[in-house]
């Protein structure tokens, strides 16, 4: 999940208008662009470089470990979550006596929804002696956290960055999420074997790396199990009206529909199919439809779809149940809304029980400790990150879209790593 | 020269009449806003780059009229009624009339005295104002939509332009006893199962058996439609183009027939004149910017509430702001009838590009249009040809 809004020069871009007196063709610029998530299909392969630099040490009696979530702006519910989550991990591991005796301390930074904000955050938490960095949810975020990182030498463990290349910036970062290439196939897969689907047409966002990525990836894997892409449709981030679109994805009569962008648009569309007399066309996507406000931009018209996500919390599991019954009691009773709970509390502990086996207390030590980590139990699946270059063979969950009073999402079923390929 | 045919062979004319219908009712909400560009052009010679705003703001309104109703996301309420959507169309227009004036009263007003290019750079500082101030007291962390219980008009319209193969059809018809049979079948297998998505094998056989019978009756289906020829109107989008229309009718008969339109007509040919001769240009323009906001109201109200679902932010307004301003000049800053006609082109010029295939250009081309006609007809399609400077 990685949405990075960025603002370019929309101020030049007026004035240039103005200046010209009609000019329109540069409304892109000054609306939310979402970069990242990799255009490029490099699995993450060797050559990792190692950052040269020293770290931080632990100095006294606590040991600091920083996280950066956007807790202002588009993405606030998402870092909330991750930050609660991490600071669930860390009280847990205080009340059962720190490590060597040294309580841990949970600095927080906010991304305020922004790469820079996240890049900003970063080396404020590192100047402030972080030995290790938590975060973020967006890979644009990610990206540059783990930039400033890297000339720190301080390690980072994205929580819900999925671009597939982000792990390419050095030996330093890793992740506890699936990766893009993961989840495309295992949507088409669903689709396919689950669903009954043939004629598949894909809608995508233009204006997001993203979008763009997962739908090649769901396209050409459905594609290798024997069904057809009939048509696929572009359009705009910010765009209302998608009528030109499904008119022409109509007259191919499609028995599915994979919506590759995000849950702002994927709404709208989901209305405006229905209304084009598409009625039976079943409606799909990835983990950017996770947000229970898809239930008021897709109303009635989205029930009934299936989305791919990385937990759930209906999930048969006892890691999960420990989780949740752990995190109503901090929070009155409620459930996390997304996944990012989860994932945060993930991302936070497999940091701390690295840090419990690495030989000193120091940023060096810990990387080399993260990048050992073999079978660690985590809320949303066991993660090893040993050999396969910061990005571990996850799980991911096809989940239906219910009304909330069902719980929003609703588990269907779980794709293992290797059932993919 | 095989280029043309090459082209010709690529499109695919059964959808064209749909794609005309969809290109002008898109074009109906670009004409709405065109609308407010243009009139404060004609009285003013500014261009009210907070007009986009003004449509946000618009949206705004019409998402709190609807939470007080109880369409929150929270709340439940299922039904609604058409006169809660003209309360919502009344609120919106009435409130967006008013941050209008406001507008023009505080930011415009104390410039007007001054070399155009600064109302220019006031008009653009209100418009980032908005939009980024707006952050602070509006509701945008994540965007919010109106809730899509608050249409009641769904469904739509179709009209047969040919009918299906009713031989074909028959013969699908055949099918669909298959159809029947299969999924009984599948269904009473599911009882005994854990889940649709965790199936025995005999189960899994079954879901393959019922899902293969609806594909082949789908496809039989499809096959006797292939050359029947129906357009679709969504009802929502019906009743936008005819509230469209009749509040095109309605400033048409505000400008020509009454003395406050003939004193906004005198005031946009010579101002000074037209104070010389007793009209109070304040109120002039103020009625002005009163009325054009209004009708960006009722587009952003319309624009929210019958596109259900569409995420309303602070930047709601950019887009069709920009594209409305293009038509505006398109069809002739200044010029009522030529917002109108700028609007709908701009609209068809954008479904015809999705139609031809060339999709991921849409804006492109709709601006390359606009680069041409300017070239060609610098005063725009019905504009005067005289050359002004902004």
């Amino acid at each position: 999940m990685n949405i990075q809004f960025s603002w370019k020069h929309g101020l030049i871009a007026l004035a240039v208008a103005a200046a010209i007196g009609c000019n329109g063709g540069d409304s892109t610029a000054t609306t939310p662009t979402v970069e990242n998530k990799g255009t490029e299909a490099t699995p993450a392969a060797a050559g990792r470089k190692a950052p040269t630099a020293e770290g931080n040490k632990v100095e006294g009696d606590v040991i600091k470990v920083g996280i950066v979530g956007s807790l202002t702006g588009d993405q606030k519910p998402w870092g909330e979550d991750s930050v609660e989550g991490a600071k669930m991990a860390v009280e847990e591991l205080n009340a059962a006596g720190g490590i060597n005796g040294k309580k841990v301390e949970l600095n927080t930074g906010d991304s305020t929804s922004k790469a820079e904000g996240a890049k900003t955050a970063a080396e404020k938490l590192i100047s402030d002696g972080v030995i290790g960095i938590i975060g973020e949810v967006a890979s644009g975020h990610t990206i540059q956290i783990a930039k400033s990182a890297f000339d720190k030498g301080v390690p980072v463990v994205a929580i819900g960055a999925t671009k597939t290349d982000l792990t390419q910036e050095g030996t330093h970062v890793s992740r506890v999420c699936y990766i893009d290439d993961f989840q495309g196939p295992v949507m088409a897969k669903f689709a396919y074997e689950e669903l009954g689907l043939r004629k598949v047409a894909l809608m995508t966002d233009n204006k997001q790396p993203y979008s763009q990525y997962l739908s090649k990836t769901f396209g050409d894997k459905f594609k290798a199990l024997g069904g057809t892409i009939v048509k696929e449709a572009f359009y705009e981030s910010g765009q209302t009206q998608f009528s030109g679109q499904i008119t022409e994805l109509k007259a191919e009569t499609p028995d599915g529909l994979f919506l590759s962008g995000y849950f702002t648009e994927v709404g709208p569309i989901a209305q405006q199919v229905r209304q084009a007399g598409l009625k039976d066309v079943k409606l799909m996507g990835g983990d950017g439809w996770d947000s229970p406000q898809l239930l008021t931009s897709g109303g009635d018209a989205i029930l009934g779809s299936f989305f791919c996500n990385h937990y759930n919390n209906k999930e048969d599991r006892p890691a999960v149940k420990t989780f949740l019954d752990a995190y109503k009691k901090g929070h009155a009773g409620k459930e996390p809304g997304t996944t990012m709970a989860a994932l945060g509390y993930d991302a936070t502990k497999l940091m701390l029980e690295a840090l419990k086996k690495a030989k000193s207390l120091d940023s060096k030590s810990l990387i080399e400790a993260i990048n050992e980590t073999e079978n660690f139990a985590g809320v949303s699946g066991t993660i090893t990150l040993k050999g396969f270059n910061g990005n571990p063979p996850k799980r991911a969950l096809v989940v239906e879209v219910r009304p909330q009073s069902e719980g929003f999402q609703v588990f269907r079923k779980a794709y293992e790593a290797d059932e993919i390929k | 020269m095989t280029v043309l045919p090459d082209l010709l062979a690529g499109l695919e004319f059964s959808t064209l009449p749909q794609q005309l219908v969809n290109g002008i009712l898109l074009g109906a909400i670009y004409a709405l806003i065109a609308l407010g560009y243009t009139m404060v052009y004609g009285v003013l010679k500014l261009i009210n780059f907070a007009h986009g705003e003004v449509f946000m703001l618009g949206a705004y309104t019409a998402l709190f009229t609807s939470w007080s109703f109880g369409f929150t996301q929270a709340g439940n309420k299922q039904d609604s009624s058409p006169g809660i959507l003209i309360l919502m169309l009344i609120v919106s227009m009435t409130v967006c009339g008013i941050v209008g004036v406001l507008i023009e009263r505080f930011a415009y007003r104390p410039m007007r005295s001054q070399p155009r290019i600064a109302s220019l750079i006031t008009a653009i500082g209100i418009s980032l104002l908005l939009q980024y101030g707006g952050q602070l007291f509006l509701p945008s962390s994540p965007p919010p939509s109106i809730s899509d219980k608050v249409n009641p008009f769904k469904g739509n319209i179709e009209i047969p332009l040919k009918p299906a193969d009713s031989a074909l059809l028959a013969q699908a018809e055949q099918l669909k006893a298959k159809v029947t049979r299969t999924k009984a079948a599948y269904d009473e297998q599911l009882k005994s199962e854990k889940d649709s998505f965790n199936l025995s094998p005999v189960g899994k056989e079954l879901r393959t058996a019922s899902q293969d019978a609806e594909r082949d009756y789908r496809n039989a289906i499809d096959k006797a439609n292939k050359d029947a020829l129906v357009i679709t109107f969504p009802q929502g989008q019906v009743i936008m183009l005819v509230t469209t229309v009749v509040l095109m009718i309605i400033l048409t008969w505000l400008v020509m027939k009454t003395t406050a339109g003939r004193a906004m007509r005198a005031a946009s040919l010579d101002f000074d004149a037209a104070s010389l001769m007793g009209i109070n240009v304040n109120t002039v323009i103020a009625f002005t910017f009163f009325i054009g906001s209004a009708l960006a109201g009722a587009g952003a109200m319309m624009n929210a509430s019958f596109l259900g679902g569409t995420k309303i932010d602070t930047f709601f307004g950019m887009l069709p702001g920009v594209k409305a301003f293009v038509a505006a000049v398109l069809g002739g800053i200044g010029n009522i009838p030529g917002a109108v006609l700028g609007g709908i082109l701009m609209g068809l010029a954008e479904t015809m590009v999705i139609w031809a295939g060339y999709g991921n250009y849409k804006d492109a081309i709709a601006f390359i249009v606009l680069i041409v006609v300017l070239l060609v007809k610098p005063g725009g399609l019905l504009g005067s040809n005289k050359v002004e400077k902004v």
